[in-house]
């Protein structure tokens, strides 16, 4: 399974249970449509954290990061091309 | 423009003025954007309020205060307001023109001929209402005035306090942390409305400079304290409000604040602030919410409060909204929706709502409105919106929805619906279809309780 399918699986299990994988977008903006919230971001990116052993307290995090799951995808990318943080 | 500014801003305020992601403006920087600001303001038609969309930052802090300057009324709804009911509310305040925070403006092509009386209003504030939309609140500038003066004398705010502010610019709660503390030439640290639940951002904003006077809803303290490992000393007044604070956090506060007295301020946009109470955190038992502060009446009427204050707005922008004010013996009062009892001391408790709000993440929300944004849906037969408890938001929306024959409406579909008609915080956390009919009460109304037992 690819990372992005895996993030998708995630996002719908945790904020859209009612709905099938492939029914979610990966451009879909979850932040303006209200699926994810403020507290909601705060459990998905303590899932990334321990997913892909994300140094996530050491980031600086915007929400604009995790708009969407392909936004999400490609800011566990870059975290990882970065390594972990000294 | 220049002699309404020193009203608004301490004329004689030197040093730093805001600080924001590390940044600090200066007051002779702040003048400077509310000079540019009022330029764009000066440029646009009179007679006619503007709409504010914009976030917290030096920008649209400096972009309220030309406002204020230039006497032009300003509509400031929630950033995240969904952007049909953000536009309806232009139309009702008559906004000709909805400025952003980097001074670009969007013409709302409405009419000029439908402008409400905005005489002697400055920021037009919105509180959740039962109705598709939320209710505007029209401020009057002495009314601002009045409050500025009280809040500076309560809490100490002078030139050169430290002044910690934390909620959204739209939340009444900027009148104390922000308005009052420019006023007096105080340095104000604004957290950004975008990290608010960030702790480690929270704690770095917090400690950029030696912060005495905070202001915030529970959920604040309770992430500064998740990372905080030394006291902030430096603190001597520590508001908390918006939400009941739970005693085992407020047990907590004086570990991390010893030199702070602590208190609740209790009270809504439409009225400001109402009642203060000194808290005990040894008490272990729920806070109350307080005493009248200097020049506010309270009363209760068949267990609802009512206040009537020196800083009160007395009606909403739509007059025909006219449940909540009152007339009693010439007097205009509110009635808070809160039910409450008084002790023997004469403090007032909360007992609980006479109606279908809640308050989640600390902002007041109206399950009906939320239910009357769902029943708009043309895939939605029937809806009941449930506040389910929750530790960290108080409460979070569940919606129970019975579809319409031969559809099958999903979360993403309805939240995305909900998100165009609501602010983000009244937008459900899920949705669950059923086929069931909604258990009834004896007397044919929707068994709110049952449903919600079977869900908790």
């Amino acid at each position: 399974m690819s990372r992005i399918d895996e993030i998708t699986r995630y996002v719908v299990a945790e904020f859209a249970p009612d709905i099938r994988a492939d029914e979610l977008d990966a451009d879909y903006d979850l932040l303006d449509n209200g699926v994810v919230d403020s507290l909601g971001l705060l459990r998905l990116i303590g899932w990334l954290g321990e997913r892909y052993d994300l140094p996530v307290d050491d980031i600086d995090l915007a929400p604009e990061q995790f708009r969407s799951v392909r936004a999400v995808d490609a800011f566990v990318e870059s975290a990882l091309v970065k390594g972990p943080a000294l | 423009m220049g002699d309404h500014l020193s009203g608004l801003v301490d004329s004689r305020a030197k040093g730093t003025a805001l600080t924001f992601n590390g940044a600090d403006v200066s007051y002779r920087e702040l003048r400077a954007l509310v000079g540019d600001a009022a330029r764009v303001l000066q440029r646009l038609p009179g007679g006619r309020p503007v709409g504010l969309r914009v976030r917290k930052s030096p920008e649209s802090v400096a972009l309220v205060l030309a406002c204020w300057a230039e006497r032009r009324p300003f509509l400031l709804p929630p950033y995240d307001l969904g952007v049909d009911a953000s536009a309806a509310l232009y139309r009702q305040a008559g906004c000709g023109h909805v400025l952003h925070a980097d001074l670009t403006t969007v013409d709302t092509g409405e009419p000029a001929d439908e402008v409400p009386d905005l005489d002697g209003v400055g920021p037009l504030l919105t509180t959740s209402g039962s109705t598709g939309l939320p209710k505007v609140v029209p401020l009057p500038d002495t009314g601002v005035d009045r409050f500025t003066d009280w809040a500076a004398g309560a809490f100490g705010i002078t030139g050169g306090s430290v002044v910690f502010s934390y909620a959204p610019l739209n939340f009444d709660l900027c009148l104390l942390d922000i308005w009052t503390t420019l006023r007096h030439g105080g340095h104000v640290l604004l957290a950004d409305q975008e990290r608010a639940l960030d702790a480690r951002y929270l704690l770095r904003a917090f400690t950029h400079a030696r912060v005495e006077v905070v202001q915030a809803v529970p959920l604040f303290y309770r992430r500064l304290l998740e990372v905080a490992d030394s006291p902030f000393p430096g603190v001597r007044e520590v508001v908390h409000t918006g939400d009941a604070i739970p005693p085992e956090l407020l047990a907590r506060l004086p570990e991390f604040f010893p030199n702070a007295r602590l208190r609740n301020v209790y009270g809504c946009t439409e009225t400001n602030d109402s009642l203060i109470h000194d808290s005990d955190p040894t008490s272990g038992d729920p806070v109350p919410i307080g005493s009248p502060i200097d020049g506010v009446q309270a009363r209760v009427d068949g267990g609802e409060l009512l206040v009537r204050t020196p800083f009160q707005a007395g009606r909403y922008l739509d007059t025909a909204i006219t449940d909540r004010w009152v007339d009693i013996d010439g007097e205009t009062w509110l009635r808070t929706g809160d039910l409450v009892r008084r002790d023997a001391d004469g403090v007032f408790h909360l007992d609980g709502r006479a109606d279908h709000q809640v308050k989640v993440r600390g902002v007041r929300t109206n399950l009906r409105q939320v239910e009357q944004a769902l029943q708009a849906h043309g895939e939605v037969a029937d809806v009941v919106v449930l506040a389910v408890p929750d530790d960290e938001a108080g409460y979070r929306l569940h919606a129970v929805i019975r579809a319409v024959d031969g559809t099958r409406p999903n979360s993403l579909t309805l939240r995305s619906h909900c998100a165009r008609l609501l602010p983000r915080t009244a937008v459900p956390s899920s949705v669950e279809l059923t086929a069931d009919e909604f258990p009834r009460t004896s007397t044919g109304k929707v068994d709110r309780k049952k449903l919600l037992a079977e869900r908790v």
